[in-house]
């Protein structure tokens, strides 16, 4: 065999551990390049951002030309509600799956089956490219495949909850005024007669629609609550928090969806790791106690598996915060918003696309910004792992 | 909670033994359908590319064997004739996939050896962390690392690198990889039985003979796998090559030249907000992800394969 070649040869004994000890060397060469990378990364980002970071980069948004003043406080606050949005779809829907591929075998043979290719399915969908998910989401929630129609520009959503639209107009005494739109699609409403409406202060008063050849009121009070017959009211919309249309169009909500797409088999796969280390000595405790299946997973199983599960879901949530591709997807190259995110159907511009939109910028000032964001990614994914090590400490002492 | 509690019966609701029976019950379908959502993933994202890039296909300019001989891809490109060659995004791809694989495959292997085989407990406590943090970095920052560093410090000394190039692209990949294939192979290596080891050093073999001999052979299967899991990762990889590589497709193999990859393609054309359903160039979003996602998944599901029978073999 392959030994024996080698021992026959007439290399000496002496040559043999010379060469033995310099491989050695080598390995250890080249093993601590990983470390010299991760060195050379952070003090070339840490040189070139580090300069920028400030309590007003940290707040201020983006503007377009003016590195000085932008910032990545609309990104942090994105990123975070996306984020939560993907935790939020992941973890039930991943602890769920990992519960029914570990707990419940199935005796026929059918179900035999669905589990296994459960299973495989799980485990091949961790090697999907990000960017194939983000092209999913664009499909399924920003388009929802077409089934609710397209959304387009100056026109309300097909479906939609949460919105009251309103007309408003100025009267002759340069007030605004609002009153309710009985039809969402039109933009622009032409006053033709007398109409109940809310003044500045929101409080109702009686519109009064005046011929253009009269003469124009002169008290104060009428003035403004009158207007010209044939004045055009344009059309405004308040949405509350809870604003929610369909299709979700390029919005929070259908980056939050994609990314949970993206991190589930890692939930899946981490929970069912936490579920397996789980001593069956516990379950047939409970078994024996009594207890039906479920009862046994929600009272046993899942309470000394949820740190476990935990640190894989936390884990699996740094590696969706740092996820650019499916976002710049889901919500295009969206770098900063005029309004602040007021609810799920709005776009943010998120931490990592805005890294990379900045690492683009023909301004090169803005490469430096793109640094220090990277230094502010960073930091959210030192934190995020901290937590993860500390629930995986806490809960090693407990069941030790 | 202590671990005495587990069965806390105060805590339990008070139910009936039938109505929890069928609570029970209830929450099995429950757990069935949540499972089922990741197989309608695949199902939606397999069912989409059909259908969206025949959609591409239906056009009358369109035709599919151009799509796979064309040596020119100029779909999205506002001036003069379309070409829909996939041949150039396809060669980017393969070109910086390449590249990293030489950088992740050698590297990757020979520090899992060394933490597999010879490494002590302490500088097994400062390689493993390391790698572990280089795992989590996220793929932009390394496209970022590769645009602004690797490019003007590293190559641009060595020869004539354009501002975007394959090379850093490929070299930032391969760190990508580096840590996944690692951390396969010192599982492959891992699995392999003491005794296997035993008995060459018994015979008289060094370690460096035991490993390149005996340990690596037998875990042989395992390193395969490895490296076709992270050739997948490198062919789906998408920000490093965004950034990096440049947007114009190329057909060559000078890896100083911008390299447009099927992934990259596609989030630059997202990028451009141009996208409109029904748009020629929306279509070719789906056309192009259809041959990224068979060629990925072909490879991950053989490579999980070989994972799987392998594990079996020690077993």
């Amino acid at each position: 065999m392959a030994i024996s070649n080698t021992l026959n040869r007439t290399r000496s004994v002496g040559s043999r551990k010379s060469f033995d000890r310099g491989f050695q060397i080598i390995c250890l060469l080249v093993a601590s390049l990983a470390i010299v990378i991760l060195v050379m990364l952070v003090t070339a980002i840490l040189f070139k951002g580090g300069g920028w970071l400030s309590w007003g980069f940290l707040v201020n948004s983006h503007r377009e030309n003016l590195p000085e003043q932008s910032g990545v406080g609309q990104a942090i606050i994105g990123s975070l509600v996306v984020c939560l949005i993907c935790g939020l779809a992941a973890m039930p829907i991943g602890i769920a799956t990992a519960v029914f591929l570990e707990e419940y075998q199935p005796l026929s043979r059918l179900g035999r089956l669905l589990h296994g290719f459960i299973q495989l399915n799980v485990s091949n969908l961790a090697g999907v490219p990000s960017i194939v998910y983000g092209i999913l989401g664009v499909t399924a929630f920003v388009y929802m495949f077409g089934w609710f129609g397209q959304i387009q520009a100056n026109k309300p959503p097909p479906v939609e909850m949460g919105a009251s639209y309103f007309y408003q107009t100025k009267t002759l005494g340069k007030k605004w005024v609002q009153f309710p739109a009985s039809d969402r699609t039109k933009q622009v409403f032409v006053i033709e007669s007398s109409l109940s409406a809310f003044n500045e202060s929101g409080q109702p008063i009686e519109l009064n629609v005046i011929d253009r050849s009269a003469t124009a009121p002169t008290e104060p009070e009428l003035r403004d609550r009158t207007v010209y017959a044939g004045a055009t009211a344009s059309i405004l919309a308040t949405k509350r928090p809870w604003y929610f249309h369909l299709p979700f169009s390029k919005s929070v909500l259908s980056a939050g969806l994609t990314l949970a797409l993206v991190i589930l088999p890692i939930v899946i796969i981490a929970a069912q790791e936490a579920i397996r280390a789980v001593p069956s000595s516990l379950r047939e405790a409970a078994y024996g106690l009594g207890a039906n299946k479920w009862q046994v997973v929600s009272t046993t199983v899942l309470p000394s598996a949820l740190p476990g599960i935990m640190t894989g879901a936390i884990l699996a949530m740094s590696r969706a915060i740092g996820e650019a591709a499916p976002l710049l997807a889901v919500m295009g190259g969206v770098i900063s918003t005029t309004n602040s995110l007021g609810n799920l159907m709005d776009k943010s511009p998120v931490l990592p696309v805005t890294i990379y939109r900045w690492a683009q910028d023909e301004n090169p000032a803005f490469e430096n910004l793109a640094a220090a964001a990277i230094i502010v990614l960073l930091v959210f994914l030192l934190l995020m792992n901290s937590i993860a090590i500390l629930v995986r400490n806490r809960a090693e002492r407990k069941y030790a | 909670m202590a671990s005495g509690d587990f069965l806390d019966l105060s805590k339990l609701p008070q139910r009936s033994t039938v109505a929890s029976q069928r609570w029970s019950s209830l929450m099995t379908i429950v757990l069935v359908v949540c499972s089922l959502i990741s197989v309608l993933t695949t199902l939606g994202i397999i069912a989409m590319l059909v259908y969206e890039a025949s959609g591409f296909f239906a056009n009358d300019q369109i035709r599919l064997s151009r799509f796979f001989t064309d040596t020119k891809w100029t779909v999205g490109q506002t001036q003069g004739e379309i070409h829909y060659g996939i041949l150039p995004l396809l060669s980017g791809t393969l070109r910086i996939t390449a590249i990293a694989m030489l950088i992740a495959l050698p590297l990757g292997v020979i520090t899992a050896v060394y933490l597999s085989e010879f490494a002590s407990k302490r500088v097994r406590s400062i390689l493993k962390p390391a790698l572990e943090v280089l795992a989590g970095i996220p793929t932009v920052v390394l496209g970022y690392f590769a645009m602004v560093f690797i490019t003007p410090y590293v190559l641009q000394p060595l020869g004539d690198f354009k501002t975007f190039n394959a090379a850093a692209a490929g070299i930032a990949v391969g760190i990508l990889c580096l840590p996944l294939v690692t951390s396969l192979a010192e599982d492959a290596l891992r699995a392999v039985p003491r005794s296997l080891r035993e008995g060459a050093l018994g015979l008289g073999a060094t370690r460096f003979e035991t490993t390149v001999k005996v340990v690596l052979p037998a875990a042989l299967s395992g390193i395969i796998a490895a490296f076709l899991l992270a050739l997948a990762r490198a062919i789906g990889e998408t920000m490093v090559v965004a950034l990096a590589a440049g947007s114009t497709p190329t057909w060559t193999l000078d890896p100083r030249l911008q390299s447009q990859t099927m992934a990259g393609y596609i989030v630059n054309t997202f990028q451009s907000e141009s996208v409109v359903p029904g748009s020629l160039s929306y279509y070719s979003i789906y056309s192009v992800a259809a041959v990224l996602f068979v060629i990925t998944f072909g490879i991950t599901v053989l490579g999980q394969y070989i994972r799987r029978r392998f594990r079996e073999v020690y077993n």
